[in-house]
């Protein structure tokens, strides 16, 4: 049994439970002191395990249920990036929120070891495994802020609703089993290679794993938890939310889609069609209306789900490439986005209406200009990093002779360019309030480290193009 | 009548119906939901077990296993929020909340 | 390794200065951006006399791949030939004399500093992109990071009306050439299936037959690409009719000027020319326009740059005219040469805008030469060192000056082809001009009668030491450039010099023919340069009511070169007030009615149909479960409708 393929998660867990109990005998009550110090470690235990995984080797180990290839170690390096982004932004806002508890890390460092598990799983049970120690960290993390309302409310929601999606997913994992005997991705690949023959239960199944993951990445129309949860949950949490559980549960569709279900590609290329689209349409539209920030950040990470969908619908090489390429520029924009975001206090007040930006460029125009560079990165306008997310999946598309989806997509984006303009318009040319209080330093780094990235992605594009290529071929041979 | 899988699969749709009507044609309590879930997650189990039964193949009866382990572990945190939601809004009524929409 | 340090090193220095420099402080940030400056002349130099000096061939530093979509490949090369090699040395020894200089220069400005020396960094570091690009893509980025820069600094003094509007002109001027220069590069990847220099060159041969049907003639290639590279060239080089730009362009500071507006970015169009020599060869036809622009441009730039008052404005037509000259040699096929007088002109060059600016440091930010005069007991340094650059101007033996400009002037001749006698005569004649609008300025500021105000003269003094050293180093320049590098660059030496990073065709060497013009022909310039400075004598010391005289009974050329042959305003009759009318119509009419009339429109109904959507979002987890459902069973239909 070649067990070494799962050193980089055995390391975080280990790692996580030693700080974990570390925590708690450093005492509990000992301030934020302790939960700086356990950040720290994570932080630290995060760097080790993306050593790992660069130095790590490639293969199949536990008996066909764990894969560690290019594609699982492109999609844990940038889960470990988001988390550590995440993580980061954090410090400061718990620090001042009150919420500066030791638990906090471990939960971010336990629910990217689920993370991890998922997007190297290639067997039912590792794949449900590694998503429920996911959720079940998320569901706290959402309802951290415990002596708020709105936190605790978006916990329970999230809860409720992530429970029945992981009743519908594990429904559909038992008809998969049930009707082909096996849970082994590459064994169920074979048994799908003549597709005719396929039982309707079997197709059933696979609807509902679909639709157990379309949840997670918020996909219309599973994604009805995501804006109420984005508003309530502590905004560092949403920022984390928005970008590495996205990639592993994003990353574990294109592999579900790849591997196992490779055969059925005309069957569930529509689906994914569909839910594409209605993302697309719904993220866009709905976030028009907004004034809460938060909010609007959800309506556009749906959004973005569904550009992303486009490149898995197209169902080549070329469009997981182009998914891959989106998730690294979306994380990073996104990361940087939440930074200006956490950054909006006044008198130690948490501010969340986009009305609260206005004026921002006369009185913090650096953080204006990094706010900038997110929105117009988000909006997809050349030369920010965004931009190239959306040209490599759209391009696949084209190449696979997509059309509509490709027009849709650019469509919606211009719609999707108004409110993120809009932004902008708050920014300099609102009468504005008075400035924010000082921004901590490490708000202000995630912000110049993912500006500078977004900024800078068309300089250096080749090293992502190429481990994106490479993991998509993994799959999309 | 013998019972064979398609019993056994019956039993679990109707199980699974039950539990996700539990969730949205419930309005009065927040407790009754998560005891739904509970509902689904037997009707999973159900037919992990029938069908690891009936294909001859033990690895439905460890996801089984591992799917009621999970299910401890899930409880325990639906619950804690519930009570953390409690002390804050001071009820569980289902229609109660609704904080935050648009 | 040390030549990738000489280019990068600029780059850290832009970011280190410009990101931090509200927090490390203005010394701080100028202490940085000096420090890497030398750090990249140090470098650069060692670079380029370590290959001068061995028998190296050309050599690429690899800095990673850049774009890689389908059969378009990009890489971020450094080339390391002579050619650019030479380019970087000048660039970085020039640009760290300015960056000392303007220590002094920017001293008591009321901005903070550490803007203006990112800005000059990154300018180098766009500048050096450009000389080393081992493709046109690259090539181009270093175009455009040196117009922005450019455009960055002219504007530098963002609350003068007349900066930001040269600024803009020179950005807009740039934008038209630099289409013709991005059309050519598509062609060229069109053509050549590449955009990397090596791969071109070794395939212009087989292209040399190939033709382009445009507009329903038939044109050959070759003669396409390179007319439309030329005309891009033409605006970062200000040739005649894309020239407009440079003399605003003085509005930035007098620093900006001497590095960006003289000695290197304006250059890049003859870079380009003799980067692109390969190309350029297989063109005669696009060659010989070259030359008819280069030689025009010298000779008008001349005529006007006679009857400038403006200090700056005098040397900037003066730039413009030399920089004619270069394209009239690379016209001619003697791209050695004109790389010669490029070298040698960025350092006198550099060194008489410096020296203005001293004037100008001196005067109080005075720039008119006739409210200055008999200024040199005040400033007797800054008098000798213009004294130098004017004398290595005008082509006195044996400052650098004479040494290329006689070049290329026998070069011209040498050709023998009819444009070549053309631009022979041109500038022949613009070497007289030149001498006479540089003694002219000489005896303007520092001889004669002060007609200067007063209060100014009270204040008038010599220039700190961090601006006289400066340029005392380029005085050096201007004195020996000349005579060290003419082995090197046209002597006996070249051929083993440039290593084949200039082509000449075959049977075409006009380097070997150079020492065959007639002794009457070496000797032309420099009698026409003693003629010009005579005339200046006369003119503005002997007799200085002449030159008024004169411009009042030819009042009609007087003013026509005054108002720099009308360019500015036949433009702005012919371009720009028909598109301010066409804009103001589109605005009015278009805009206000038809193009916000739908979006709005559009806005109202995606604004109608988000209020719908949202209606759903209720915030009840029973409504949001329910949808969970009818999305399954949905996906559950359509799955099984379309398997």
């Amino acid at each position: 049994m070649n067990w070494t393929t799962a050193i980089p998660e055995i390391f975080l867990s280990v790692a996580g439970l030693a700080i974990l109990v570390f925590g708690v005998l450093r005492g509990r009550y000992s301030g934020p002191g302790n939960a700086l110090v356990c950040s720290m470690l994570v932080l630290a235990s995060f760097a080790v395990a993306a050593i790992l995984i660069i130095g790590g080797n490639h293969g199949i180990g536990y008996n066909g249920q764990f894969t560690t290839d290019a594609f699982s170690s492109y999609a844990k390096l940038l889960i470990l990036a988001g988390a550590a982004l995440g993580l980061v932004l954090s410090l400061d806002y718990n620090r001042l929120e009150g919420l500066a508890r030791f638990e906090f890390p471990v939960l971010v460092l336990l629910s990217t070891v689920g993370m991890m598990v998922m997007v190297s799983a290639s067997s039912m049970m590792t794949l449900y495994l590694g998503l429920e120690l996911q959720s079940l960290s998320l569901y706290v993390l959402a309802a951290f802020a415990r002596d708020t309302l709105r936190s605790s409310e978006a916990g329970l929601k999230f809860f409720v609703l992530g429970a029945l999606a992981s009743g519908l997913l594990l429904y559909g994992i038992s008809l998969v089993y049930g009707f082909s005997g096996t849970m082994d991705f590459n064994v169920l690949a074979r048994s799908f290679a003549d597709p005719a023959g396929v039982a309707p239960g079997l197709i059933v199944g696979v609807v509902f794993i679909v639709a157990g993951l379309a949840f997670k990445i918020s996909a219309v129309p599973f994604h009805m938890w995501t804006p109420d949860v984005y508003e309530g949950a502590p905004t560092p949490v949403t920022g984390f939310f928005s970008t590495a559980p996205k990639v592993a549960a994003i990353c574990l569709i294109v592999r579900l889609m790849g591997t196992p279900f490779g055969h059925l590609l005309a069957s569930w290329q529509q689906l994914i069609v569909l839910v594409s689209i209605a993302s697309m349409v719904l993220g866009s539209l709905a976030a028009i209306g907004q004034t809460n920030i938060k909010r609007l950040m959800a309506y556009s990470s749906i959004g973005h789900m569904g550009y992303a969908l486009i490149g898995l619908a197209v169902g080549t090489a070329e469009g997981v490439r182009g998914v891959l390429i989106y998730m690294v520029t979306y994380v990073f924009m996104n990361a940087g986005t939440f930074a200006c975001l956490i950054a909006m206090r006044r008198r130690g007040i948490a501010l969340d209406k986009i009305s609260d930006l206005s004026g921002l460029g006369r009185t913090d125009p650096m953080l204006a200009g990094w706010m900038t560079v997110f929105m117009f990165s988000m909006a997809g306008i050349p030369p920010m990093s965004g931009f190239f997310g959306k040209l490599y999946v759209f391009l696949a598309a084209v190449q696979a002779g997509m059309w509509t989806l490709a027009v849709i997509g650019v469509l919606t984006s211009v719609i999707g360019a108004y409110y993120y303009l809009r932004i902008i318009k708050v920014m300099y040319f609102d009468e504005g309030g008075e400035a924010f209080d000082r921004r901590p330093m490490s708000l202000s780094v995630v912000a110049a480290a993912a500006g500078l990235f977004t900024l800078f992605f068309f300089v250096f594009p080749a090293p992502f193009v190429g481990a994106a290529q490479a993991a998509a071929r993994v799959l999309f041979g | 009548m013998e019972v064979g899988i398609t019993h056994y699969l019956v039993v679990s749709a109707i199980l699974l119906v039950l539990g996700v009507f539990g969730i949205f044609l419930n309005r009065k309590n927040v407790i009754v939901i998560l005891m739904s879930i509970e509902l689904i997650l037997l009707a999973v189990n159900l037919n992990f077990v029938a069908f690891s039964a009936a294909l001859n193949d033990l690895a439905g009866q460890i996801m089984a296993m591992f799917v009621l382990t999970v299910a401890a572990a899930e409880a325990a945190i639906g619950l804690a929020i519930v009570v953390v939601y409690f002390r804050n809004r001071g009820s569980i009524q289902v229609e109660d909340v609704t904080l935050m929409k648009g | 390794m040390i030549y990738a340090v000489a280019i990068l090193a600029p780059l850290a220095g832009a970011l280190v200065s410009g990101l931090s420099g509200r927090v490390i402080g203005d010394r701080a940030a100028q202490a940085v951006s000096i420090f890497v400056m030398v750090l990249a002349a140090v470098c650069g130099s060692i670079a380029f006399f370590s290959l001068a000096n061995s028998d190296m061939e050309p050599a690429f530093v690899s800095l990673g791949s850049w774009v890689d979509v389908g059969t378009f490949h990009a890489d971020w090369d450094l080339r390391y030939d002579t050619l650019s090699a030479a380019m970087v040395a000048m660039v970085t020894f020039v640009s760290t004399l300015i960056h000392i200089y303007s220590v002094g220069y920017m001293g008591h400005d009321k901005y903070p500093k550490y803007r203006f020396f990112a800005y000059l960094n990154l300018f180098t570091f766009a500048m050096l992109m450009l000389v080393t690009a081992d493709n046109l893509l690259q090539l181009f980025f270093g175009w455009e990071g040196v117009g922005l820069a450019s455009y960055l600094l002219i504007g530098y003094w963002y609350d003068r009306p007349a900066a930001c509007a040269a600024a803009i002109k020179a950005f807009l001027v740039n934008r038209i050439a630099d289409v013709f220069f991005a059309v050519g590069i598509a062609l060229t990847f069109v053509k050549f299936g590449t955009i990397e220099f090596n791969s071109i060159f070794a395939a212009v041969p087989q292209h040399v037959a190939d033709t382009y049907a445009i507009f329903g003639g038939s044109y050959p290639a070759l003669e396409v690409i390179a007319f439309l590279l030329f005309i891009g060239a033409m605006g970062k080089s200000a040739q005649i009719g894309l020239h407009v730009w440079l003399p605003d362009a003085m509005e930035g500071p007098t620093p900006v000027s001497a590095l960006i507006h003289a000695a290197t970015m304006v250059t890049a169009g003859v870079f380009l020319m003799a980067r692109m020599s390969p190309v350029m060869e297989f063109a005669p036809t696009a060659l010989a326009f070259v030359t008819f622009i280069g030689a025009t441009t010298a000779l008008f730039a001349a005529t006007v740059g006679c009857v400038q008052n403006d200090i700056k404005r005098v040397i900037a037509y003066s730039t413009c005219s030399q920089l004619g000259y270069m394209f009239a040699a690379a016209g001619v096929g003697a791209y050695q040469v004109s790389m010669y007088h490029l070298i040698t002109h960025a350092f006198f060059k550099a060194l008489l805008f410096l020296g203005a600016g001293s004037v100008i440091h001196a005067m109080s930010d005075e720039q008119d030469m006739r409210r200055m005069g008999g200024l040199a007991k005040y400033a007797p340094w800054t008098c000798a060192l213009m004294w130098i650059g004017n004398l290595a101007l005008a082509g006195i033996p044996p400052l650098a000056g004479s040494w290329s400009k006689d070049a290329i002037i026998s070069a011209t001749y040498a050709a023998g082809s009819g444009v070549g006698t053309y631009a022979f005569f041109c500038t022949v004649a613009a070497a007289f001009l030149t001498a006479f609008y540089s003694w002219r300025l000489l005896f303007m500021t520092f001889h004669g009668r002060s007609n200067a105000d007063p209060h100014a003269l009270e204040h008038a003094h010599e220039s700190p030491f961090v601006m006289v050293g400066p340029l005392l180093v380029l005085a050096v320049g201007a004195i020996f450039a000349g005579w060290l590098l003419n082995n090197w660059f046209i002597g006996e030496g070249s051929a083993e010099f440039w290593r084949g990073s200039i082509y000449n065709l075959p049977g075409k060497d006009i380097l070997a023919r150079l020492e065959q013009v007639p002794t009457l022909v070496e000797y032309l310039p420099l009698g026409m340069a003693i003629a010009g400075i005579a005339l200046a004598y006369l003119f503005y010391i002997a007799n200085p009511r002449l030159p008024v005289r004169l411009a009042d009974s030819y009042a009609g050329i007087y003013r026509f070169l005054l108002n720099k042959w009308y360019f500015d305003e036949l433009y702005n009759a012919i371009l720009v007030r028909p598109a301010m009318r066409l804009a103001a119509f589109l605005w009015h009419t278009g805009d206000a009615r038809l193009i916000d009339g739908m979006p709005n429109g559009l806005a109202a109904l995606a604004a109608g149909s988000s209020r719908e959507t949202v209606k759903l979002q209720t915030g009840s987890i029973a409504v949001y479960a329910f949808t969970m459902l009818i999305g399954v069973v949905a996906l559950v239909s359509v799955f099984l409708v379309f398997r």
